[in-house]
């Protein structure tokens, strides 16, 4: 209901209620101004009782009082639907506020996950980078190193194989030669170094 | 050492090899000297002392010298230069992988004397680890004669032979990978 019809209903209620009083009021006023005429004024009077008696009046009573409480029926009525269609807007309004507030928080929500997943994936490709960079340089270290432990091995390797072999020669057939039989090369490495053990022996050279 | 000054008539057995044989033939000597001493002195009717019996060691170098030790000089000269070649001899170490035999110990002096010097001793030492030949070590010397020093000598040539041994293996490897 809008506020013109509310204001026009008021208006009429206001304009019965002040021709009610304006008819009353006049009625009053009218034995007094006649009370030179009393007989006209008593037989009026007396038709105004007996016309507007208590019956009467108490019948308008109840026909404005019924007819007040319909308009006021009816403006409850007008009332409730538009108090009815006010919160339907009110609700439509509020299921777009929100509606739309949703949408923007989601909007700004998708793309923060967006933004958030954008730096994820470039931290993760950077990390990945870095990885493969440090990978690669680990790497080449890491083949060096080998390549340097393995000719350090292979040196060592030959170094100690031939003290192996040695060893294991010496080991294996050392205690199978008699001295007997070693005099022979015995007595000629000492021919071979005579002069010089004569040498160290007899000038302590 | 004068050696000019050395009895030469006088010469050391090849069974007196070192210091410590010539150490028991010189308390030998001066042992039986002492009981010749006492002998002489002796007075009738008191109990002799026993004679000391001599060692083979004693016979040999009596034997080959053509000694009498009941003479006092020849007892003496011997005592005098087995005193000398106890102080002043040469001394060679010789180390073998085992403990030399007499007998080779025996041919093996009498070559160091021979050829090095007529009174020089002999210490023989043992060194298990190499394996055959023989160290010596003279006064200011060391010569190593021994199979593990030959070994050595001849690595490169071992290592060499080893490296065409692991090639030759490569090559049958590869080979037969790709066979």
């Amino acid at each position: 209901m809008n506020g013109w019809q509310l204001g026009l209903v008021l208006g009429l209620m206001l304009a019965n209620a002040a021709a009610f009083l304006w008819l009353v009021l006049s009625v009053g006023t009218g034995k007094a101004k006649k009370d030179p005429e009393g007989t006209f004024a008593d037989q009026a009077e007396r038709d105004v009782e007996h016309i507007f008696n208590e019956e009467f009046r108490e019948e308008l009573r109840n026909r404005g009082r019924l007819h007040f409480e319909k308009i006021i029926g009816e403006n409850a009525m007008f009332l409730q639907q538009d108090l009815r269609l006010t919160t339907s807007q009110l609700n439509e309004f509020m299921k777009q506020e929100i509606t739309e507030k949703l949408q923007e928080e989601f909007a700004k929500y998708e793309q923060s996950i967006i933004d958030a997943k954008q730096m994820a994936i470039d931290s993760i490709t950077k990390t990945q980078a870095a990885i493969e960079q440090q990978r690669q340089a680990m790497s080449q270290q890491l083949a060096q190193e080998i390549a340097t432990e393995k000719q350090r091995v292979v040196k060592r390797f030959e170094d100690n194989m031939a003290d192996i072999v040695n060893h294991y020669v010496l080991a294996a057939i050392g205690d199978q030669i008699d001295l007997n039989d070693q005099l022979e090369y015995i007595l000629a490495d000492l021919e071979t170094n005579k002069e010089a053990i004569v040498r160290d022996i007899t000038d302590g050279a | 050492m004068e050696h000019s000054q050395k009895p030469r008539s006088i010469s050391l057995p090849v069974a007196v090899v070192g210091r410590v044989d010539l150490g028991r033939l010189l308390r030998e000597v001066e042992g039986l000297t002492d009981f010749l001493e006492q002998a002489a002195i002796r007075e009738p009717g008191t109990a002799q002392a026993k004679m000391p019996k001599t060692s083979r060691l004693l016979d040999q170098a009596i034997e080959i010298n053509k000694l009498n030790l009941l003479t006092n000089d020849d007892r003496n000269q011997l005592r005098q230069f087995l005193k000398t070649v106890y102080q002043e001899a040469p001394v060679m170490h010789m180390s073998f992988s085992a403990d030399p035999s007499p007998n080779f110990t025996q041919k093996l002096v009498a070559w160091l004397r021979q050829e090095i010097h007529p009174f020089v001793l002999l210490q023989v030492g043992l060194q298990p680890n190499i394996g055959a030949g023989c160290v010596v070590r003279t006064t200011n010397k060391y010569f190593d004669f021994s199979l593990r020093e030959r070994f050595k000598a001849k690595r490169p040539l071992l290592i060499e032979k080893m490296k065409s041994f692991a090639t030759k293996v490569e090559v049958k490897q590869v080979e037969e990978a790709h066979a």
